[in-house]
């Protein structure tokens, strides 16, 4: 069997737009045993902090020149990332990740539409973790727009995937975009 | 029937051409074993004890004469020639090869079948009376409402990876045949002023910690059925546990977070998208029922002669089958006819190649080519008419399909157990054999009168031996198997609340209470006899059924003569009486 989890970096594994492109976005770990919001990183491009972080810091850090992300664990409470108004402010956001450590925990889902439907949110949401060629339909029904394939699947399989279903029965949720499909 | 438009045909087609994609990455190795996992139990495909297990979906366990003879085509070529129907609505092939699965898929989307979310921890197939559309008791067609959640959970971008699975039931009709206080939400139709609507049960179901549902809403009007469920299923998918397995049901979060706050959060989620573009319109409800065919009843037949007495006078033995296996149908002269696929020495729920074919073959004969699937593993031929059953009879028992059981004891249900399960701990069918043997005299078995018996080879409960009126459990200690015995389970019809059992009621089903200590499998037959013995001495009347005695007396004179019988204790295997009596 072909190691099916050595990197295949040389071919771009984020969708965002219904293209491939390179992923330029790192998560920021705050070492340990510092209270969230003590450490931030430097104000460069591409840095996504966890909410925690975001939390602690978010004045600062919506004044900066390069917008962070914000990183969502399944957990997580949307109270803590909204304002008094129940919605996100998308002041200094440069978009909002939510993250799948396993692709069978669900909850990433509903987030996704809690953010799209109930809380405003009108900018990038990208899905981060597991992300499948199986999962990416669905991903993009409840509201993700950029999706970063994890390591041993086809990034082009991934943006095929849009389209594995022309048909779908719950019609408040959103069909997928038509993929650009790069030359392969 | 209900008959797929082009979207849901299309709909089928592209997730066999999904999951054929996903079968050939697997199988060349682009796919590993864990992310294949789940992808193929969502396609209903099991790694079973000796091959995998395919269960393919039977929709609310309608089922049309040409689907059933494409499993038994299915079960010809890519099986052993038989299937399984199952204790919900579903049937499956034990033996098929998973590079096969593929081309099984094909052959049922040509039929109109699929086996989308038979397993998983996905919403699975919605179940409901085996007699919807035809029972007179009914308020509602609940059919009709079946298909519209069938379409709302179908590859729900939202819900696919819940907890754990999510078991849905709708019952249409005065008497609850569709189990609805066991289930993860059962639905009951009821109408307030005129005005259609459903009561929410939430939070019940058997497996390792068997719950009974609670009310959570009593009456939600039919244009917010899906709004309601959506947002039940949403605080669910949020807040269920996922830290563990055996802990990750919705009846563990209701349970958790009491029913009253569950239902506020609910409520909450619901105000959302209540009165949104969800809200379920007379005329969508209305385009859904016109793609149902209905059969076009001959109003003859009500008038015409029905030489039914006249023959169960002459003969006995049909007059029994007419007492057991023949129900009331809605429409005068006709009648509904449930074949028993529960013949003593064949496993429980199993069908041949051939038995399908001749089947679907008297559906077209005896109505109008539709039957159903009952969960309690035996067909209904739906629509037939009173002048033709007697001629009918003749029919099935030259199929060996008329064992005149359905409510009696060896009516038993059973799931497939340690023979061909990977999960169970003990044998199940053999047990059922032994037990049918035991009840062998049909005088007898009328005699006892109505007994549900289930039993399960595991705690995972597939054969619903939480709801039997006597449940048997296959236990494991020390690499050997044992049964647990319980008495007074039932799956609805709970008359009336008992101080002893309330905490455990709701619904109208009720969850047994083990007698003892477990027994050893040559025992099993013995305590269940033992068991009827003693309900035979304490009843008052023959109306007075096994369930109504546990009811009335309770488990302890049951408890104590099964424990004191000599041909119990002599039944056990030397080496393990000791333990049985410990």
């Amino acid at each position: 069997m072909p190691d099916i989890t050595a990197a295949d970096n040389a071919v771009p594994h984020l969708i965002r737009h219904g293209r491939l492109q390179a992923n330029d976005w790192r998560v920021f770990a705050p070492e340990a045993d510092t209270e969230p919001g003590a450490q931030l990183p430097a104000d460069e491009p591409g840095w996504i902090v966890p909410l925690p972080v975001w939390s602690a810091a978010r004045d600062t850090l919506r004044q900066r020149r390069h917008p962070v992300a914000i990183l969502l664990a399944p957990a997580t409470n949307l109270q803590d990332l909204v304002g008094e108004d129940g919605q996100v402010d998308p002041t200094g956001i440069a978009f909002i990740a939510i993250d799948f450590p396993l692709y069978t925990d669900g909850r990433g889902y509903s987030l996704a539409q809690l953010l799209r439907t109930r809380h405003g949110w009108q900018g990038e949401l990208r899905a981060l973790g597991d992300v499948m060629i199986d999962t990416i339909h669905y991903q993009a029904r409840v509201g993700f727009d950029s999706f970063l394939v994890k390591q041993g699947h086809d990034p082009h399989q991934a943006l095929a995937a849009f389209k594995t279903f022309t048909v779908h029965y719950q019609k408040t949720y959103p069909k997928p975009p038509a993929p650009e499909l790069l030359a392969a | 029937m209900y008959v797929y438009d082009p979207v849901d045909q299309q709909l089928v087609e592209q997730r066999v051409a999904q999951f054929t994609d996903q079968t050939q990455r697997f199988l060349a190795g682009q796919l590993t074993e864990d992310d294949f996992r789940t992808l193929r139990l969502q396609n209903g495909l099991y790694i079973q004890r000796h091959a995998p297990m395919l269960r393919i979906a039977i929709p609310y366990g309608l089922l049309a004469a040409r689907q059933l003879r494409t499993l038994a085509h299915i079960a010809r070529t890519w099986d052993r020639g038989y299937g399984h129907f199952s204790t919900r609505q579903n049937l499956q092939f034990n033996w098929p090869k998973l590079e096969d699965v593929p081309t099984i898929l094909a052959e049922l989307a040509k039929v109109q079948m699929h086996s989308i979310q038979t397993s998983g921890n996905c919403i699975r197939n919605t179940t409901s009376d085996h007699f919807a559309g035809i029972a007179p008791d009914e308020l509602v067609n609940p059919l009709v409402w079946c298909e519209i959640i069938r379409q709302w959970s179908t590859l729900h971008p939202e819900f696919a990876f819940l907890p754990r699975k999510f078991k849905i039931a709708v019952s249409g009709a005065e008497e609850d045949r569709a189990a609805v206080g066991v289930h993860d939400i059962g639905l009951q139709a009821v109408e307030r002023d005129g005005v259609l609507g459903f009561r929410v049960w939430v939070g019940g179901g058997l497996g390792r910690t068997p719950m009974v549902g609670h009310l959570i809403n009593p009456f939600v009007e039919w244009q917010h059925l899906l709004t309601y469920l959506q947002a039940a299923l949403r605080v669910y998918n949020m807040h269920g546990r996922r830290d563990n397995k055996f802990k990750a049901r919705i009846k563990i979060l209701v349970k958790d977070l009491t029913p009253e706050a569950y239902a506020q959060q609910v409520d909450e989620q619901w105000q959302l998208t209540k009165n949104g573009p969800d809200t379920l319109t007379q005329e969508y409800v209305d385009t859904i029922a016109s793609r149902f065919t209905w059969p076009d009843y001959d109003t003859a037949a009500a008038g015409e002669p029905d030489p039914t007495e006249m023959h169960a006078a002459a003969h006995p033995a049909f007059a029994r089958w007419l007492r057991k296996n023949v129900h009331a149908h809605k429409v005068a002269g006709y009648a509904a006819v449930t074949l028993s696929l529960k013949p003593t020495g064949t496993p429980p729920g199993d069908i041949t190649a051939d038995q399908m074919d001749a089947v679907a073959d008297l559906s077209e004969r005896y109505g109008y080519g539709e039957l159903r699937v009952s969960h309690e593993q035996n067909l209904v031929l739906a629509d037939v008419r009173r002048a033709q059953l007697f001629e009918l009879w003749h029919e099935l028992r030259a199929l060996n399909m008329a064992t005149p059981n359905i409510g009696l004891l060896t009516n038993i249900i059973s799931c497939p157990g340690g023979d061909f399960c990977a999960l169970a701990n003990a044998v199940s069918i053999p047990v059922a054999e032994a037990i049918q043997r035991r009840f062998d005299d049909l005088d007898y078995l009328f005699e006892i009168g109505e007994l549900d018996l289930n039993i399960s080879g595991c705690i995972n409960a597939c054969g619903h031996h939480h709801v039997g009126h006597i449940g048997i459990l296959g236990v494991d200690k020390n690499g050997e198997e044992w049964y647990q015995v319980t008495i007074g389970g039932r799956q609805n019809g709970a008359a009336k609340p008992l101080p002893d059992l309330q905490s455990l009621r709701g619904g109208g089903a009720a969850i047994g209470r083990i007698i003892g200590p477990s027994f050893a499998r040559e025992q099993v037959p013995d305590v269940v006899e033992r068991l009827v013995r003693t309900y035979l001495r304490l009843r008052d009347s023959d109306a007075e059924r096994f369930i109504d005695v546990v009811d009335r007396v309770g488990i302890a004179p049951f408890k104590e003569d099964v424990y004191s019988d000599p041909a119990v204790a002599k039944a056990a295997p030397a080496q393990s009486r000791e333990v049985a009596h410990a």
